[in-house]
């Protein structure tokens, strides 16, 4: 088994991304800050483990976002998202 | 209660579909339905405190009051061998969701729909069949679907159903491990040849679903756009590293 085998899509992490946003992130589009990409979350490259999850453009292998948890806190790294878009229609209700 | 809440839900029936996979039924009180293709996460909690979660597929239409999930026991899993091994009627188990509006389809998003399966990954498609069937869904749908032989071959009895009758549905197996004496389908990983020769033409503009094992997953996707499938309309669900078909 190597790394790809453990790739998954922005989908396995949509509950996790759910609490944190408030929003299905799934259906949101962002931008890769590196090539320029547009992609819904869902589309994304996810390696996740115990702590959290990191998620990759398609295109280019540049990690968007880095989320963890731990200790009761959130740690977000959104370095390589050029932007976020987020429609008031997937808004999660709590 | 909503979906974010974890909430525990009762195993209201569990019924094998293979020896390595269970359906398990649950009643999960509060639940307002789902979209076919989306998932839930399980959480269990040892006695120690440690918390495990995983998402699963619901395999049922969004019709009924109980939601479907079908789980293949993978031998080294932390949740599965539980989930598909020791889990009985009446049990507790906790869950959020559902999840993942991305890899989700109904009948008004159009089609012709082309599924394409590994294994365990038959589970959200079968979703969207179900419903699809339920719903009188006139949209043509072909079905290729991946096991290692055809005692693995998940729904098999329902997917036959299914398609007798029903003409605008297909359902193609290949089996990549074993085939029984005078098998004439199939006996290979899916390849372009074979997405060609089940799958429709870029001209007919498909809606794609692909789902199984990551390697599969991408194997399938890559094969669909140099056909010259649109990559908007080749939608995936990587399973991980779970049972290779």
């Amino acid at each position: 088994m190597d790394e790809t085998d453990l790739r998954l899509d922005g989908n396995a992490v949509a509950g996790m991304l759910a609490e944190v946003f408030r929003f299905d992130m799934t259906v949101e589009w962002g931008g890769c800050a590196a090539c320029g990409a547009s992609n819904q979350l869902g589309a994304l490259h996810v390696y996740a483990h115990g702590m959290g999850a990191v998620l990759c453009c398609p295109g280019c292998g540049q990690p968007l976002l880095r989320v963890a948890r731990g200790e009761g806190r959130w740690w977000l790294d959104l370095r390589g998202l050029a932007w976020l878009q987020l429609d008031e229609q997937a808004r999660v209700a709590d | 209660m909503g979906r974010l809440s974890w909430r525990l839900a009762k195993v209201a029936e569990v019924r094998p579909e293979t020896a390595r996979v269970v359906t398990l039924a649950l009643d999960v009180p509060g639940w307002d339905g789902h979209l076919p293709g989306q998932h839930l996460d399980v959480r269990l909690t040892a006695e120690d405190g440690y918390q495990a979660e995983r998402s699963y597929s619901i395999a049922s239409a969004p019709d009924g009051a109980r939601v479907e999930l079908a789980v293949e026991r993978l031998d080294d899993g932390e949740v599965s061998p539980y989930l598909a091994g020791e889990l009985r009627q009446g049990d507790q188990l906790e869950l959020r969701g559902p999840v993942g509006g991305y890899f989700v389809w109904e009948p008004s998003r159009g089609g012709p729909l082309l599924l394409v399966a590994g294994g365990s990954g038959v589970v959200p498609l079968m979703a969207m069949l179900r419903h699809r069937a339920a719903s009188g869904s006139q949209v043509p749908a072909r079905l290729l679907f991946s096991s290692r032989s055809l005692d693995e071959v998940i729904f098999r009895a329902e997917l036959e159903r299914l398609e007798a009758a029903d003409d605008g549905l297909t359902v193609t197996h290949t089996l990549t491990r074993s085939q029984p004496p005078g098998w004439v389908g199939y006996a290979r990983r899916v390849d372009v040849v074979m997405l060609e020769e089940v799958g429709w033409r870029p001209g007919e503009r498909p809606l794609a679903f692909v789902c199984g094992p990551t390697r599969l997953v991408e194997a399938v996707a890559g094969h669909l756009v140099a056909l010259g499938h649109d990559p908007d309309r080749v939608r995936t669900e990587r399973f991980g590293p779970t049972g290779v078909p």
